[in-house]
């Protein structure tokens, strides 16, 4: 029985069709989840026929949809249309799963809170004075707020963790390579992964299902041997059980009100018979540094195709093609990205590489050495995903700086390359807080195992704005 | 004296279906950006994904190179801005490229050498930009086209030799088939750094040129930089690293711009591709790609088909023409006939209708067919070429043209046999006139047997009859001056004398008699000494022609000893694969005077009636060979072969058989016009550049340089120093033959003035004696059509161990 029961057909039948669009009409506005949005559109791309027929789901505006804009909520990217269509996207459309639009992002997946987008502001369905988490905030808080059962997000140091725990929801970080790429304006390429954002951790698991697999116009996906398709999928992983979980401990730094629910959160754990125990992870320090010597350095060169010549954002006059380069880089990117291109350029410099980017590499094979040697001794990890609950937007919230050490939780799973899901585990002080569970690579499985239990005991919330009679 | 390192970077674009990332096609000439995609434009979230194909090209030249192969090679981002260049970053290879520590060996005037290669490495191609007046348009088919980017090592030395690695290597690219090599339009990119110190201090500073897109302008960019920096150097200036461009209308490289703004490429691992592992099965289809490469096809042509060094050289320069050639040869052509056709007739012919063999209406079979044709004696040569030409023409095969014209020859002499009896029953005169030896009417009856079968006898039969039924085979007695057909006159002075004399000799030996014909030439009585280019014309046309009509079975030519040195060679290069013998011989003194003449002249025709076939001297009772030929001493006067050891016993003359076909005023003008160019010069201490120089700007072009030892001269900077001659003489297209003033191999590796020489285009000449070597070039002059091409027949061995 799929989980989507309720919201299948919704978009095939015109009668559905209007009551959706009417929901939308009146939640969007006061969310703001999305740049684009166009079911119809979105209808001609999909399949009439299929498991998720007539299903809604949001698309984050850094995945390629042919006839959607793709903006990764830059003004660089302004008024361009994608010529084409992402595999993921593609997958879920063959599914029958309608793209009904394209959500707003911090510029190009950098930042923590939705609000470095060039476009608009997004509000948490949960409180709209406080932001909806980042960088896929516009997919959360679309999930969070009814309009759509999954939205597919990108996680590059957290990006649809931190956002689906901000916004009470499940967001997973599948292994590095077991979801093709094709199709996901890269950031960080040997971190990015696409993510899913979902409202239950069945819609999680089902949609996982559906989009893994080896592509072959991404040359680093991989396929785990003798689990192709959706059954292989599950075969492989029904008969692991997960005993043991370890908690990170040390001194963490969380809020009062996160440092509560993850007491609780490893005692309904430890009631649900898992051996709960304490782990250190010795080079926690390392990772928002070397996640942002490395990420900063692939984006320096991945962000160098934005020019204004082939398409995106122009300026008017240019004397000659240098000065149009420079011209449409100075006026179309945001601060946040010119800071991290310059700082990837710089540990990029000859001379400089063993001192920055190499150096980043070394810790990063430590760092996966050190996530074996923990693996060795628990079946799962659980972790803060964030050291705070959902901030306000503006002044009042965390400034670029303390978002980024706030990262450090989050940055490990992509350094490592390994599977993570951030799960809704109550409410603290009216707000939703999110844990993570981390597992070796293609470890899937067992995280929406303790997940699905945990569920049964602590079921997830629906946000206020939540109105949907489909969820 | 400065030393010159020179490295070149090659860039090729491989031939693959589809481009390195993405599956566009590789195609050029299509309309602006029709052969691109997201991936190739370089659009938001694509990725590349590896062509295997193109990996694979780049081992299989990696191997051909000789380099180490990676058993797994990476991809680096290099990154730089260009409009031209999507991603603003290149996927390159940086680490570990496909291949390493390679070599390519090259010859250039004789002088071999090992190049060694620094790397092989794939990466893609950027598109074009072009500008037209306020706009910059860009055009992306050519971007993600693959590239296999070769970077040697600073081995070469002067331009010549990057010119002949280029060719060499273009040469071998398009043998495997991995790249079409064509520099013009950019399929074959060339890159060049050059750099200049004092002879043993290392490297100076590196001066990279671009903007090479020939062979030829590699050349002259390469040594006008060397001169440049070499100049700047002398003047005790430094040379600033920097980037420059050959600018092809001026000749002269300038300026681009200097290192300080160089790039920093900030060199990573591409992300996006996993590294490729050259695994067993990968590296057997690698193995299976290599082909037997152009200078091993050379060799083997050389040794298997018995080819001089210039056909084979022909044969092997593409693949498709020596693939041509040797399916002719499976279908029954003799190697050596199919060679020539296809470098002479066969070439014109694709050059006048501007086509390449692939693409001409002759193919292997068909040109096999008319081989053998000519081989079985079906057609004559004559006829050949008409046919060859209606082959092109029509497009059918050989025995279809002649068929439908009736064009059969008539070979058989049982067929020609009685038209011949027929034609000299009916002239009973002309008979008798032949038959008391006066040869004048043996034309006019041939006109009448050719009228009577119209013109389908084969010539060649005719004559064997007509001699056969007439039984005439004479050996010509060719006399042309000197003491041997000379007399003493009153005062005691020998002055020339005819044939008077040796007709007497004749008369003494009666049974010489009715087999030799005397005729005396060039119509005027000369001493050896006053032999002119009219003289020379009048005795090869003479020559050509007796040869031609075949009743001579033997030719011998008597000769003064001072110059016999200059006309034998000039012989044995235009005559030496004559199928008869052509025998000199000389004495010292009038036949009046003692018995040297008549001892002379009658070994002669000994030689000439059953000795070998092509050229030879006599004197003395001993036989020399026509080329190197010295006196040994005057009194008694003796002659000996210089270099006698080096000379190939077996070596026939490099140049095919001189048919003449020219008025023997025509070809007085040509040697005139020739031997004034030509200049000998041996060196000695005090020579001067600018004597050279004042030669130079009289007119010639060509210096025999004799040189001391086996191949030294100064050219240390001073007035005596010859360099300054060899820089003019680049600039007015002089070359410089070299031979040696002792005996040995003329060898440019021993000294550092050697060195030199060869640093300044020097050509050596082998083992050749100077006086050989004139005539040899005089011999070039009458076969070549181009500059070029006097100097590959210079270059070509014959007689002489290179």
């Amino acid at each position: 029985m799929s989980s989507f029961t309720r919201w299948i057909g919704l978009l095939t039948d015109p009668k559905t069709f209007d009551s959706y669009m009417r929901y939308v009409e009146q939640v969007e506005p006061r969310i703001g989840a999305f740049i684009q949005f166009d079911p119809h559109l979105g209808l001609r791309g999909s399949s009439p026929e299929g498991l998720l027929r007539g299903v809604p789901f949001a698309v984050k505006d850094i995945l390629a949809v042919k006839g959607f804009r793709l903006t990764c909520g830059s003004r660089i990217l302004e008024g361009f249309v994608s010529p084409y269509t992402a595999t993921v996207v593609e997958k879920l459309q063959r599914a029958g799963a309608v793209v009904v639009g394209k959500t707003n992002m911090d510029e190009f997946g950098m930042g923590s809170s939705t609000d470095t987008s060039f476009y608009k502001q997004t509000c948490n369905p949960w409180d709209p004075e406080r932001v909806a988490g980042g960088s896929s905030g516009g997919s959360a808080a679309a999930v969070a707020s009814g309009m759509v059962p999954f939205a597919l997000g990108s996680d590059t140091g957290g990006s649809v963790r931190q956002p689906a725990a901000f916004c009470g929801i499940y967001g997973l970080k599948p292994t590095y390579g077991v979801v093709s790429r094709y199709g996901l304006v890269a950031y960080a390429s040997s971190l990015d992964v696409v993510g899913v954002c979902a409202a239950s951790v069945e819609m999680t698991e089902e949609i996982f299902a559906l989009i893994r697999g080896k592509d072959e116009r991404d040359q680093t996906s991989l396929e785990e041997a003798g689990t192709s398709g959706v059954e292989g999928f599950h075969e492989k992983n029904s008969n692991k059980i997960v005993r043991k979980i370890g908690f990170v401990s040390g001194n963490l730094g969380l809020d009062s009100g996160v440092e509560r629910a993850y007491q609780k959160t490893q005692e309904v754990l430890r009631s649900l018979g898992y051996e709960v125990q304490p782990i250190e992870l010795s080079m926690l320090e390392y990772y928002a540094p070397v996640y942002y010597t490395i990420a900063t350095a692939e984006a320096s060169a991945n962000l160098a195709r934005y020019t204004g010549i082939r398409y995106g954002y122009r300026p008017e006059y240019a004397e000659n093609p240098e000065e149009l380069v420079r011209k449409a880089r100075s006026e179309g990117f945001g601060e946040e990205v010119k800071l991290r291109i310059l700082l990837g350029t710089f540990v990029l410099r000859s001379g400089f590489q063993d001192q920055y980017y190499q150096r980043a590499q070394r810790i990063r094979t430590a760092i996966r050495k050190d996530f074996d040697r923990v693996f060795q001794e628990v079946d799962v990890i659980l972790s803060p995903v964030f050291p705070t609950q959902a901030f306000k937007h503006g002044s009042e919230g965390l400034d670029p700086f303390q978002q980024k050490v706030a990262d450090r939780f989050t940055t490990a799973a992509n350094l490592a390359g390994i599977p993570a899901l951030s799960f809704p585990a109550g409410l603290e002080d009216g707000l939703p807080v999110g844990f993570q569970l981390m597992a070796p690579v293609f470890g899937e499985e067992l995280l929406f195992q303790v997940a699905r239990r945990f569920a049964e005991a602590v079921p997830p919330l629906k946000a206020p704005f939540n109105t949907s009679p489909w969820s | 004296m400065y030393q010159s390192f020179i490295g070149l970077e090659i860039h090729i674009q491989l031939l693959t279906q589809s481009k390195v990332f993405c599956s566009c096609p590789v195609r050029f000439g299509d309309e602006p950006n029709t052969n691109v995609c997201p991936i190739c434009m370089g659009y938001p979230g694509v990725l590349p994904s590896l062509n295997r194909e193109a990996v694979k090209y780049g081992y299989v030249v990696a191997r051909a190179l000789n380099c180490q192969l990676s058993p797994v090679t990476v991809f680096e981002r290099k990154n730089y801005f260009y409009p031209d260049m999507p991603k603003n970053y290149q996927i390159s290879q940086y680490t570990q490229p496909i291949g390493r520590n390679g070599y390519m060996d090259i010859e250039f005037r004789k002088k071999k050498k090992r190049v060694r290669i620094h790397e092989v490495h794939l990466e893609e191609d950027a598109g074009k930009s072009i500008h037209a007046g306020d706009l910059s348009l860009l055009d992306y088919n050519r971007a993600g086209t693959p590239l296999l980017e070769i970077v040697t090592e600073p081995d070469l030395e002067i331009g010549e030799e990057a010119e002949v690695l280029l060719q060499n290597f273009r040469r071998m690219v398009r043998y495997l088939g991995v790249c079409d090599g064509n520099m013009e339009e950019g399929s074959l990119r060339c890159d060049a750094n050059v750099s200049v110190n004092l002879r043993g201090q290392g490297l100076g500073k590196k001066v990279e040129i671009k903007n090479l897109n020939s062979s030829r302008f590699v050349r002259l960019a390469l040594n006008y930089e060397i001169a440049r920096q070499e100049e700047i150097l002398s003047r005790g200036g430094t040379i600033l690293q920097e980037t420059r461009l050959w600018n092809e209308n001026r000749d002269i490289t300038e300026g681009m711009r200097t290192k300080e703004s160089a790039h920093d490429y900030r060199y990573f691992p591409e992300p996006d591709l996993p590294p490729f592992k050259a695994d067993h099965a990968f590296l057997e289809e690698v193995e299976a790609c290599l082909v037997e490469l152009p200078d091993q096809r050379k060799n083997r042509f050389l040794t298997q088909y018995n080819l001089s060094e210039t056909l084979a050289e022909f044969l092997t320069a593409e693949k498709s023409t020596a693939d041509f050639f040797e399916r002719a040869v499976e279908l029954g052509a003799d190697p050596v006939g199919a060679a020539t056709w296809l470098s002479s007739d066969v070439q014109k012919l694709l050059n006048r209708q501007g086509l390449t063999l692939l693409e001409s209406p002759l193919n292997p079979e068909r040109f096999a067919e008319l081989m053998v044709l000519l081989q079985e004696g079906k057609i004559h040569g004559k006829l050949g070429k008409q046919v060859l030409e209606l082959v092109f023409q029509e497009g059918k095969s050989p025995k279809e043209i002649l068929k439908d014209r009736n064009w059969e020859q008539i070979t058989d002499p049982s067929v020609i046999g009685p038209i011949v009896e027929k034609i000299l029953t009916k002239n009973p005169h002309v008979v008798e006139t032949i038959r008391r030896g006066d040869l004048k009417p043996w034309g006019f009856l041939v006109g009448l047997i050719m009228k009577e079968t119209s013109g389908r006898a084969d010539p060649r039969v005719v004559h064997e009859i007509l001699k056969e039924r007439l039984q005439v085979s004479f050996i010509y007695l060719l006399t042309f001056g000197g003491a041997i057909s000379g007399r003493r006159d009153p005062d005691g002075m020998v002055v020339p004398g005819g044939s008077a004399a040796i007709r007497k000799i004749l008369e003494q030996n009666p049974s010489w008699k009715d087999v030799v014909r005397v005729e005396e030439l060039p119509g005027e009585d000369i001493l050896s000494e006053e032999i002119t280019p009219a003289d020379w014309a009048t005795l090869i046309l003479r020559t050509a022609t007796l040869l031609q009509e075949g009743n001579a079975k033997g030719i011998v030519i008597t000769h003064g000893t001072d110059t016999l040195s200059y006309t034998a060679s000039l012989f044995y290069w235009l005559f030496g694969n004559a199928e008869i013998p052509i025998v000199f011989t000389a004495a010292s003194l009038p036949p009046e005077e003692g018995s040297e003449a008549a001892q002379n002249i009658l070994q002669a025709l000994q030689q000439s009636e059953k000795g070998e076939k092509g050229v030879s001297v006599v004197f003395g009772g001993e036989t020399y060979k026509p080329v190197n030929l010295r006196f040994l001493s005057l009194d008694p006067m003796r002659f000996y072969n210089w270099n006698a050891e080096r000379i190939r016993n077996e070596s026939p003359s490099p140049f095919p058989l001189f048919g003449g076909g020219l008025g023997v005023e025509t070809l007085r003008e040509r040697i005139e016009g020739i031997v004034r160019k030509i200049f000998i010069v041996k060196v000695f201490p005090g020579l001067q550049g600018d004597q050279l120089i004042c030669l130079i700007n009289a007119g010639v072009r060509f210096f025999i340089l004799e040189l001391f030892d086996t191949g030294t001269a100064n050219l240390r900077e001073s007035p005596f120093s010859l360099k300054k001659a060899f820089e003019i003489g680049k600039t007015q297209g002089v070359r410089f033959f070299c031979t040696s003033q002792q005996e040995g191999v003329v060898d440019f590796s021993g000294y550092v003035t050697a060195h030199a020489l060869w640093k300044e285009g020097a050509i050596p000449m082998g083992a050749l004696a100077t006086e050989s070597v004139y005539t040899k070039l005089i011999a070039a002059f009458l076969y070549a059509e181009s500059e070029e091409e006097i100097l590959q027949w210079m270059e070509e061995n014959g007689a002489s161990i290179g």
